[in-house]
């Protein structure tokens, strides 16, 4: 399943570099331009990789944590968990 | 007519040029090796136009317009958008529109449906092999992109008859001109998965047997078993099958591989013997 205006957002940060800028000096004026459900904006806001890597697809996922500037080793460690977080999740409905 | 004057495939693992100095020097040298070979051979064919096959890393279609596979038509096409590709030569790529104009009449005339456009963007998956491979000049680029990216994906035997059409539209070019294939992509990786960062020599090591074996049901037996269970970056090894189609499945010569951990990539690097065609 693909979450259209969340892989948009995703994906207009990795096209243009001023955006990503902005987007990391302040999210909400961006975030604003969006159409994202409140329970995906909120994900946004968190960083909650788990619940955003089953709404996009991974590269832009990836792409998207560069452009926030997420250091590396900590991506591979959220992302790293997101299967078996996941299935915990499910697991509790 | 044209001939086919070369076929080849290489990885493009971005870490090549962002990550490079956490690269070891073993693998740094593993791979400068193949890079090299890879683009003496390139050079040592001559042609005057390279088919690139490469993958769209959301540079120019989105999920909006995803096409599977898309012909760039234009006479010119942009270098890498990329930041960390500033340092890349190519800014703009010549391209050559009539040789484009012949696949895709050629496509449409087997029952393919490709998508065209005018005025693409090459990113690191079309750049990085040509660049460190020390291909400057370039010559004159037809690209050709497929969805390896976003599923559901073009299925492993089309891919392979994609790279026979391929083959047959360059045979069938009326020009004198000499043509090369590049196909870039896999081998085994994973990219913003749980698995992200995890290779998968086994898997590569018998994907290069079935390229060398020619055997087309196994290979494509192997990858549609496979595939499906491995990182979502070796989806790229339907470039690789392309390029075997075109070279009518026959003359895979393996020029390096390397596991490399930096990088994330099973990194391959090959070119077809075309001598070898009975």
């Amino acid at each position: 399943m693909r979450d259209y205006w969340l892989s948009k957002l995703f994906f207009d940060l990795q096209s243009s570099p001023a955006l990503g800028e902005e987007y990391r000096t302040g999210r909400k004026s961006i975030l604003d331009r969006y159409p994202l459900k409140p329970e995906v904006r909120k994900a946004v806001e968190r960083d909650d990789v788990v619940f955003l890597a089953s709404r996009v697809n991974p590269y832009l996922l990836r792409f998207y944590f560069v452009v926030c500037g997420m250091p590396e080793a900590e991506f591979l460690k959220k992302v790293r968990n997101a299967g078996a977080e996941s299935a915990a999740r499910s697991s509790h409905g | 007519m044209a001939k086919l004057v070369g076929v080849f495939a290489a990885s493009h693992a971005p870490l090549i040029i962002r990550g490079w100095k956490d690269v070891s020097a073993a693998n740094q040298a593993s791979l400068t090796r193949s890079l090299t070979e890879l683009g003496g051979r390139i050079k040592a064919a001559k042609p005057d136009v390279l088919i690139e096959i490469a993958p769209d890393h959301w540079v120019n279609f989105f999920i909006n317009n995803l096409p599977s596979i898309c012909v760039g038509m234009g006479e010119e096409h942009e270098g890498p958008a990329e930041p960390w590709m500033k340092d890349c030569p190519y800014k703009t790529i010549k391209g050559h529109p009539k040789l484009a104009h012949h696949i895709v009449e050629t496509a449409l005339e087997r029952d393919f449906e490709p998508s065209m456009s005018h005025h693409l963007t090459l990113d690191h998956g079309f750049c990085i092999p040509l660049w460190r491979g020390g291909l400057d000049p370039l010559p004159p680029i037809v690209p050709i992109i497929f969805n390896d990216l976003e599923p559901p994906y073009p299925t492993v035997r089309r891919c392979l008859q994609w790279g026979a059409m391929l083959s047959e539209a360059v045979r069938t070019y009326p020009e004198d001109i000499r043509v090369a294939i590049l196909a870039t992509g896999g081998l085994s990786h994973s990219i913003g998965e749980p698995t992200m960062g995890e290779i998968d020599e086994p898997f590569d090591r018998e994907c290069i047997r079935h390229f060398e074996n020619g055997d087309e049901r196994k290979l494509v037996d192997f990858l549609n078993e496979r595939l499906p269970t491995i990182g979502n970056g070796a989806a790229e090894i339907r470039n690789w099958v392309a390029a075997h189609g075109a070279a009518d499945r026959r003359g895979f010569e393996l020029i390096g591989y390397c596991n490399c951990p930096e990088v994330y990539v099973g990194c391959g690097f090959a070119s077809w013997n075309l001598g070898a065609r009975a």
